[in-house]
């Protein structure tokens, strides 16, 4: 409750920290155009090592074919030195990729440029017959690497790009002939580039809004950390110039009574917990509730802990209360204080309002309702019963009047 | 205190501890009108201790939003620096768990800063003698913390946990329980004495009770707790 948030001013340590991670732009349509991104850690980084570690297993894996293989090629010696280029510029990606510095996107058109080259040499490196029978192309998947690149870098626009043209230099190391596998490697390849980014594009929104709520969290902390501070010295100024008022009369004794006023409205405000249902629970604070209604002749008292109760009855016990004070308002004469007081016994909530006003003689309430006028018997008595609760009227005259309302938990 | 009185005996010496200054003088000048010694003031609750070690204040008028310390805090040093000082707490927002922990750490009572000078300076004279400074806000806190206590067992803990020798959460009579409740709604002691039929006095004991044992039971557990440190320590 309120006692707890005045304990935490300490502020957020960590809002200093996101505020500089949030600088970082979210979009897929900027391309890889992307220099200016600060991003340091989070969503982009961990895609990147994605990356990395794609091309470290698709390189295992044309390795593994290229070594198998290289000596039926038209030109083996071309293949190995093929597979010793995909090597050092796997390493040079990855170095360079692993920080944000390295992702230019210059070298990431020459990631593509370079599986592109390599697809189309498998036309030169390797026999026209073994092509035709439907044996890969000298990298092999490992030119989706540049293609996830792409993706990364600049969302699934640019991903779907790369894809089509790492496909169009699939299509043209075949010369135009599309064999089953080789369409069911476009598709795969177009699908990486455009649902890559677009999941990228997607993660990378969902941690801006993170951030962003983060941010604003710590915000409101700061603000509700400040607000408070600053009330404590208005209502302080507020009592100061209500009692000093009084006391000089006249025309200072009006804005002591204005300053009061302001005061207890202030004060109702500062300390005004949720009056809305709890999304868990369903509950409302009934102590919050009844506080609003706090002013220069209610006095309320609460328990420090918040008394909670299902949203129906606790607004029925708060509008029951209220009508009990507008009838100490209209009724118990000028100059009439009520108190309320809020308890929670543990089975039952229990709010007890009582006044010092004229009280009326005990029959009345009766009466009235008989003859047909259901003011207090219709908005506190048959509020409190269809919530399951009980409410009891009790006067005197001369002595004020108590209403006692009590709802079980 | 009529003129006599005052005569006959030394004035109460009181500090005023507070961080606006506008208060602060307000404060002292009501209390000097009102007959007391204002042997000091102070801005922080570090302050308020040093200053209360060298002046001995009767009655320490302590603001809850200190700049440095929780109230809570700051009364509880006071207390063990000064422990024949009385704190009276005054408060501008009465924060409830502000004012109840101030409450519990020792202190004699609350009064909101809005409170009529006259009902200040009666304050601080009943505070003088001992006794405690009810508002309707605080017998409120009092009543629900009682029920707090009753509902979480043994101070917090598991019933399970609690052992021969352990003391027992603090409750409250029937008679207290009422007593406070007529509070809590606005009577006056002499109105409540006059519908429980008892004297004024009695009334005035009754809630003098219902906060000793809450203040009594926050020591307890305080030594306790200060008790399983120091074995952990050895």
């Amino acid at each position: 409750m309120a006692g707890q948030v005045s304990r935490a001013r300490t502020g957020c340590p960590g809002a200093r920290r996101q505020d500089e991670n949030i600088s970082r732009t979210v979009t897929g349509r900027t391309g890889p155009n992307q220099r200016q991104r600060r991003t340091v850690t989070g969503v982009l980084s961990r895609m990147w090592r994605v990356v990395n570690v794609f091309r470290v297993i698709t390189l295992g894996y044309a390795a593994l074919l290229i070594l198998r293989s290289f000596t039926h090629y038209a030109h083996p010696l071309a293949g190995l030195i093929a597979l010793v280029v995909m090597i050092a510029w796997s390493a040079l990606t990855i170095a360079a990729y692993s920080r944000q510095s390295g992702r230019r996107p210059w070298l990431i058109g020459i990631d593509l440029a370079l599986s592109v080259a390599l697809i189309l040499s498998t036309r030169w490196i390797d026999t026209v017959h073994r092509i035709n029978t439907g044996s890969p192309t000298i990298p092999g998947i490992w030119s989706c690497s540049a293609v996830l690149a792409c993706a990364v870098a600049g969302g699934p626009w640019w991903g779907l790009g790369g894809a089509l043209v790492v496909s169009g230099a699939d299509l043209g190391e075949r010369l135009g002939t599309l064999s089953q596998t080789t369409f069911t490697n476009i598709v795969l390849v177009l699908i990486a580039g455009g649902v890559g980014g677009y999941i990228i594009r997607l993660g990378l929104q969902a941690e801006a809004a993170v951030d962003r709520a983060a941010r604003s969290e710590a915000a409101l902390t700061e603000r509700d950390r400040i607000a408070r501070s600053i009330h404590d010295s208005v209502l302080q100024v507020l009592a100061l110039v209500s009692s000093r008022g009084r006391e000089l009369g006249g025309e200072a004794a009006e804005l002591g009574r204005l300053a009061a006023e302001q005061e207890s409205a202030l004060r109702a405000l500062v300390s005004g917990a949720s009056t809305e249902p709890d999304a868990d629970t369903g509950q409302i604070d009934v102590c919050a509730l009844i506080e609003t209604l706090a002013d220069r002749q209610v006095t309320v008292a609460c328990p420090a802990t918040p008394v909670r109760l299902p949203a129906p009855a606790a607004r029925a016990v708060g509008s029951a209360a209220l009508a009990a004070l507008d009838n100490v308002r209209r009724h118990a004469g000028d100059g009439a204080h009520a108190w309320v007081l809020v308890e929670d016994d543990g089975s039952s909530v229990r709010v007890a309002v009582r006044d010092d006003g004229l009280g009326f003689e005990d029959g009345r309430l009766t009466a009235a309702a008989a003859k047909g006028r259901l003011g207090v018997s219709h908005s506190i008595i048959g509020r409190l019963r269809e919530v399951g609760g009980t409410a009891s009227v009790t006067s005197a005259p001369g002595k004020g009047t108590e209403v006692d309302l009590r709802v079980p938990q | 205190m009529s003129l006599s009185e005052a005569a006959d005996r030394p004035a109460v010496r009181t500090l005023v501890v507070d961080d606006h200054p506008i208060w602060r003088d307000a404060a002292a000048r009501t209390l000097t009108e009102g007959g007391y010694l204002v042997v000091g003031t102070a801005g922080n609750g570090a302050q308020a201790v040093r200053v209360a070690t060298a002046t001995l204040p009767d009655v320490i008028l302590l603001d809850l939003n200190l700049p440095d310390l929780p109230g809570a805090d700051v009364t509880r040093q006071l207390l063990v620096a000064l422990p024949s000082a009385r704190v009276l707490i005054l408060s501008a927002s009465g924060e409830r768990q502000d004012v109840l922990d101030a409450v519990t750490a020792g202190a004699s009572g609350y009064l909101l800063k809005s409170a009529e000078p006259a009902e200040l300076i009666d304050a601080v004279r009943s505070t003088a003698a001992g006794h405690a400074v009810f508002t309707p806000g605080l017998a409120g806190l009092v009543l629900g913390e009682y029920r707090r206590l009753a509902q979480t067992g043994h101070g917090g803990r598991q019933a399970s946990e609690w052992q021969p020798g352990q003391p027992v959460t603090p409750q409250l009579t029937e008679r207290e329980t009422e007593v406070l409740r007529l509070v809590a709604t606005g009577l006056t002691y002499p109105q409540i004495a006059e519908r429980l039929t008892l004297s004024p006095r009695t009334v005035q004991n009754h809630v003098q009770n219902t906060l000793s044992k809450l203040q009594l039971h926050n020591k307890a557990q305080l030594v306790r707790y200060a008790l399983e440190q120091g074995v952990k320590l050895d």
